[in-house]
């Protein structure tokens, strides 16, 4: 199991070049079952790396592209008359799939947007009364471009809570660069790429993920995380008890990457940037505004892990 | 919002319904000796509170708190017949915290309430101190403690059973610490005087005896005393438990001549073994006390009277325990006749001719003393005479009647007609009272004597001999003295006929008779280890367990064994080791300590994976160690349910070889 | 009561002894237990029912008295553990404009264990006109329980409302811990706003035309904007009686004055003691930031640009505040 999963990273990293701590964090996201959030500029590799989760693990793949005039039934699928039944019959919309790439999410309209938000927390959709299970495992990774681009509609807390990870994938380094601009597309790469894991496993390693061994000393570490950002004054308001399960949960999942069976800080330490940077916003009169990036730092560097 | 001060604030429901309910329980076992009228005036009280609280009354004007006020004094005034005296207090103390109640507002009030509940409850122990009474008043105190916890501003005292929770869980954990203080605070003798609980009918014996009176008190079942013997108890016919002696007959009754026996004590000679033994005395409201003969006791308060019977400064006005060592076979007064002895030779001028007439001959018969008085006891046990506890009463010439014409009577009858015959005939001779015999209860290994062991017996003085005792009683009914007064009269079915519950009535019923003597049992251990414990019973224990006893060793025991029982409540009740893991920490703490000595610093948020790597790297030569250190740590720490240091230490050890060559190199 | 240099002393000891710390844990080193006044009284209940004891040689009132003296002591116990352990820290507490209230969150942690009737409140409060505000709570054994305590800050500037007072006196009242905490609370104190005209600088270069018509920057008579709530600090004379008089609340006509121009509210430009001025300036800055209107500020050595906007409003507010008072 531990060599497939290391498998997985290294057919991935193979893809996304320089992209190896994103791509472990992506990893984890599922392992975790949470969702994802990929937050960058275009052109910086976030659909290549979500095609070749996608192909990796094995999943089927729909990827909605979002735009303002995006309607939810563009999402969930709507029911269409047959004239040769003389019934209506439902047409599946995308998000009946395994793995769903909602691209550039926050040009939708809050409709759309939040039409596929409810499905990614409910795990099932409802669409002209019926009730419709989304197939499992179902995992989103949504894209969207940093809030000041224009003509965007920025997704409130409430959404953004919904996700468990939040990652940018930056620049590549300068060698990372070089070898893609002087190797193959990776156009051409993604098709020929071959499964790793299939859905027996990947279910499998997502049960072992609930059975990674959390001490208390470690809880306390995440308690004491989480009580900083509600009582220290920097912070606007603190991580919600969903937060701190999601920390939780992605600290097993990094644990397991790790080839470990029990957590310990550095681990909580490796996810709590993806997972809570999201989460948290800053006081606006402490005159700082360095954004939650500064409160990340804070909570690596000053909560004590021991 | 302008806050009043705490103190000024009204109380919480819940320490109201708490103070009513513990004042219930305060006032209950005081109800029996209080007046009707004050049961009323808590009922009333109560009822105006509950308005109160209920907001359909109001509190009491001055004017009506005054009235009542006045009121309660004269009703105690006119119930009681004064106002001074123990009795009188309680009840005004019941009544004032009766009257108290109406007027609760605030906090303060109502722990002026509380506390007068706690002496309320302590002034009951001062009229009745039995072991229910006792284990009773445990509910009031609970309850006063709930109601002291119900005055604090918390979210748990909002619901009663929580509050009493708290309050039973300190009044548990104060135990150990009520044992100490209870066994090792010194005791002292009272400071000053205090009015007395006043003179309720205590049965017992009198200070003087006329026919038919100890038949009377041998109807009831009422506890005399409790003796246990230091070695076996001596046969039962021996058991003459000697309380007065009666020199002085007007014809009717026998008392003492006045001042007689003030006397020194007598001279008298120890033959044979002294027998050992303690006595737990009921308040019997006379000084003297009861003892097998010759007694003697060390308890300075304790005298030998010129009739060898034992007698106290004090009355007995509360249970009693003395020690005394008593030679059953002793000669008393063996030698020139005293005063005493003349006086034994007292009747009235005229009266009785039939017996003296009976004396007379008997004189002429015999004429040796000894031989005259066997002579007399062989007339009552040949002779038809019944020994019963319905004797006829007998009027003018009682002793006559009773010899020669009825021949019917109870042990007083027996012994004063005896000492009457024996004191015509010129042989020194008086009465003495006391009790015989006894009950012993085997598991406990003491002896219950009871008011039905209540006996009159003779002594006359022969010159050499002494006196000598003779028992008229056990020439008629030898099962009296051999078996006890219930075989005696079981013919006549009179016994304890006044008192037909009396557990005592139904000793044949095996379960009743083991039920009844594990009670008395546990109320002797209750009298002598709990209620006795005074001076002398702790000047004893002491003595036993230290080898000595003084003040200043009390006060040390007193002080140390406090600290002791409260520091182990402390770590119980504060519990400091719930600190999580805290070996591990210390162990951590050390690693990093030798690691900071080598320069590598911990940063504040550094995990132990990444702190170890670091200082891995900057000291190579103890790389492997560190990170065994950190291996260890983590599989302790995360990784398994049960920690053991033992991995630690050794890997904390292994680093300190290391470093330390490191150093030496 | 102490004399002035005593109690300067005595705080100087306390401030020796307990250093600013957030959160802070009340440790065994910092708790102080005495008995209560209502302690006292029923230690002298104690002694009277031991006089009675002894005087009546009655072993069970011996025993109820070292019973209830057992449970005095049994409760230093439990008055000392519902105290220690216990974790403090203080939350941000929001800006206020002098002469209000503050108010400051304290958190109670229970670390662990459940603690009753913990009261919280100043240490002192000598010169308070308001009530200085002390809280009681419960804490559970693993809850964060927030208490809000409010101080009257009186002057602009950072104001630290000093240490704080932790008290228990669970479970019987006859004994108190106490704590003395510092929490280094502070918070920022705006000027009050006054209400006055303001000599206008105007930002552009249409100003000649301005500033010959209206040297003044006041409540504006050209150009009336509409109807809003009445805020405290709105001039009496400009409400709206008659919509008053119709029962809907309290409206203010608003008028807006020399609009589209960026105006520069500059403290130099004024006259007057500083305080006042900045309140003046204070009450511009709030007034133009409620009409989204664009204004720089400017005081001796700070400028701040032309801006709109709750962010900026905050900055402008916040160097008002300190002015002068930083080191």
């Amino acid at each position: 199991m531990r060599t497939k999963l290391s498998d997985c990273l290294q057919a991935v990293n193979d893809v996304l070049l320089g992209k190896d701590q994103q791509v472990r964090l992506a990893l984890t996201c599922v392992l975790a079952k949470g969702h994802l959030l990929i937050e960058d500029l275009p052109g910086m590799g976030k659909t290549t790396l979500s095609h070749a989760l996608a192909k990796v693990l094995g999943l089927g793949f729909q990827r909605i592209q979002f735009t303002s005039d995006l309607l939810p039934g563009d999402i969930l699928g709507t029911s269409v008359f047959d004239k040769n039944s003389g019934q209506f019959v439902f047409h599946p919309g995308p998000i009946f799939s395994e793995l769903v790439l909602a691209d550039e999410i926050n040009r939708a309209t809050p409709k759309s947007q939040s039409a596929l938000l409810e499905a990614m927390e409910e795990g099932q959709v409802t669409i002209e009364g019926a009730t419709r299970p989304l197939p499992d495992p179902f995992f989103v990774i949504a894209t969207q471009n940093p809030i000041s681009s224009g003509g965007t509609f920025i997704l409130p807390d409430s959404q953004l809570d919904r996700f468990l990870m939040r990652l940018s994938l930056g620049y590549p380094a300068k060698a990372a660069e070089r070898a893609l601009l002087l190797g193959e597309s990776r156009r051409d790469i993604l098709p020929r790429m071959s499964t790793v894991l299939d859905r027996e496993a990947l279910s499998l390693l997502q049960d072992q993920v609930a059975h990674v061994r959390v001490s208390d000393a470690l809880v306390d570490y995440v308690l004491r995380l989480v009580e900083a950002t509600r009582t220290q004054p920097q912070f606007a308001l603190g991580l919600s008890p969903r937060a701190s399960l999601a920390l939780l949960g992605a600290s097993r999942a990094w644990a397991l990457l790790e080839g470990r069976d029990y957590v310990i800080p550095e681990d909580v330490q490796a996810v709590l940037p993806a997972v809570v940077a999201h989460r948290l916003r800053e006081r606006t009169d402490q005159g700082a505004g360095n954004g939650s990036g500064a409160l990340v730092r804070w909570l690596l560097t000053e909560v004590p892990a021991i | 919002m302008s806050k009043k001060p705490a103190m000024e604030q009204a109380i919480p429901r819940a320490s109201l319904t708490w103070l009513l309910v513990a004042q219930f329980l305060v006032i209950l076992p005081h109800l029996g000796h209080l007046p009707l009228w004050i049961s009323a005036l808590w009922i009333a009280c109560a009822y105006w509170r509950i308005q109160v609280y209920r907001m359909r009354a109001r509190f009491p004007s001055a004017l009506v708190k005054a009235a009542l006020m006045v009121g309660t004094i004269a009703g105690v005034y006119l119930s009681r017949g004064g106002l001074v005296g123990l009795d009188a207090a309680v009840v005004l103390l019941v009544a004032a915290f009766i009257l108290k109640l109406v007027e609760v507002r605030t906090r303060r009030d109502a722990l002026v309430l509380i506390y007068l509940g706690f002496f309320t409850v302590l002034t009951r122990y001062l009229f009745d101190s039995e072991i229910l009474t006792a284990a009773f008043s445990l509910l009031p105190v609970a309850g006063l403690l709930s109601a002291l916890v119900g005055l604090q501003h918390s979210g748990v005292v909002v619901r009663p059973w929580s509050t009493l929770k708290l309050a039973m869980t300190l009044m548990l954990q104060a135990v150990p610490l009520m044992l100490v203080l209870f066994l090792f605070f010194p005791r002292l003798g009272p400071l000053w005087s205090l009015p007395q609980p006043s003179e309720r009918g205590v049965t017992g014996l009198s200070d003087s005896m006329a026919p038919g009176e100890i038949a009377e008190l041998s109807r009831s079942g009422g506890l005399a005393f409790r003796a246990s013997f230091d070695d076996p108890v001596p046969a039962r016919n021996q058991l003459y438990w000697r309380a007065l002696t009666f020199d002085r007959f007007d014809g009717r009754r026998w008392t003492q001549t006045p001042q007689g026996f003030a006397a020194a004590s007598p001279d008298w000679q120890a033959v044979g073994d002294p027998v050992r033994y303690s006595v737990i005395m009921e308040r019997s409201a006379k000084p003297w006390l009861f003892a097998l003969d010759v007694a003697q006791s060390d308890d300075d308060a304790i005298r030998r009277k010129s009739d060898f019977r034992l007698e106290r400064t004090r009355p007995v006005e509360r249970t009693f325990f003395y020690r005394a060592t008593s030679w059953i076979d002793a000669r008393l007064e063996p030698e020139s006749p005293s005063a005493a002895v003349r006086r034994a030779l007292q009747l009235p001028a005229t009266g009785e001719p039939r017996a003296r007439g009976w004396a007379q001959e008997l004189r002429r018969q015999y004429s040796d003393d000894r031989a005259l008085a066997e002579a007399v006891l062989r007339q009552f046990r040949e002779q038809p005479y019944v020994y019963t506890l319905r004797p006829p009463t007998l009027e003018g010439d009682a002793i006559d009647a009773f010899l020669f014409d009825t021949r019917r009577g109870f042990c007083e009858h027996y012994a004063g007609a005896m000492t009457f015959v024996l004191r015509a005939a010129n042989i020194p001779a008086r009465v003495v009272t006391g009790y015989q015999g006894g009950e012993l209860n085997t598991a406990g290994n003491y002896l219950q004597v009871r008011q039905f062991d209540a006996h009159a017996w003779v002594e006359y003085w022969i010159e050499g001999a002494g006196w000598v005792r003779a028992d008229p009683t056990f020439q008629v009914a030898p099962d009296r003295i051999e078996r006890g007064l219930e075989e005696a009269v079981s013919g006549e079915q009179s016994f304890l006929e006044g008192d037909p519950f009396s557990p005592l009535r139904y000793r044949h019923l095996g379960w009743i008779n083991t039920l009844r003597l594990q009670w008395d049992e546990l109320n002797y251990g209750w009298q002598r280890w709990v209620l006795d414990y005074q001076a002398e019973q702790q000047g004893s224990f002491l003595q036993r367990i230290m080898g000595h006893s003084d003040k200043t060793t009390l006060i040390g025991i007193v002080l140390l064994g406090g600290l002791v029982v409260l520091g182990a409540l402390a770590i119980w009740i504060i519990k400091p080791w719930r600190r999580r893991l805290a070996p591990l920490d210390r162990a951590f703490s050390q690693f990093e300590r030798l690691l900071q000595k080598e320069g590598v610093q911990r940063l504040p948020a550094e995990g132990p994976r990444t702190y170890a790597a670091r200082a891995a790297q900057a000291l190579p030569a103890a790389a492997n160690e560190i990170r065994g250190f950190s291996r260890a740590y983590e599989q302790q720490c995360y990784e398994t349910d049960d920690a053991h240091t033992q991995p630690l230490s050794d890997a904390l050890r292994a680093l300190r070889r290391s470093l330390g060559k490191g150093a030496t190199r | 009561m102490a004399t002035p240099g005593r109690s300067s002393r005595w705080d100087r000891w306390l401030a020796s002894r307990i250093r600013p710390e957030n959160p802070t844990r009340l440790t065994q080193q910092r708790i102080y237990i005495l008995p209560t006044l209502e302690g006292v009284a029923f230690g002298c209940v104690l002694v009277v029912m031991l006089l009675a004891a002894i005087n009546y040689q009655n072993s069970l009132a011996y025993g109820l008295t070292f019973l209830l003296a057992a449970v005095l002591f049994i409760s230093v116990l439990h008055t000392y553990r519902n105290m220690v352990g216990l974790v403090l820290s203080a939350a941000n507490s929001p800006p206020v404009f002098a002469g209000d209230v503050a108010s400051f969150r304290i958190h109670l942690d229970g670390a662990g264990r459940a603690r009753r009737a913990i009261v919280t409140g100043w240490q002192a409060a000598p010169t308070q006109t308001a009530p200085a505000s002390s809280h009681t709570v419960d804490v559970e054994h693993d809850a964060l329980v927030p208490a809000d305590l409010s101080r009257e800050a009186l002057t602009r500037g950072r104001f630290r409302p000093g240490r704080l007072r932790v008290e228990s006196r669970f479970p019987l009242g006859l004994i108190k811990a106490w704590s003395w905490v510092d929490l280094d609370l502070a918070t920022l104190v705006y000027p009050r706003p006054v209400e006055g005209d303001l000599p206008l600088d105007v930002h552009t270069g249409s100003e000649k035309e301005a500033g010959a018509q209206s040297p003044v920057l006041s409540m504006g008579v050209d150009d009336f904007q509409g109807l809003r709530r009445y805020q405290p600090g709105d001039s009496k004379r400009r409400l709206h009686w008659k919509a008053y008089s119709r029962g809907q609340g309290l409206l203010v006509k608003d008028f807006a004055a020399a609009g589209g121009q960026d105006v520069i509210l500059d403290f130099d430009a004024l006259a007057g003691a500083i305080e006042p001025r900045l309140s003046l300036l204070c009450y511009w800055v709030l007034e133009l930031s409620g009409r989204q209107q664009t204004f720089a500020l400017r005081l001796p050595g700070e400028y701040i640009a032309a801006d709109v906007g709750d962010a900026h409003r905050d900055r402008c507010l916040r160097v008002l505040a300190l002015h002068g008072v930083q080191a």
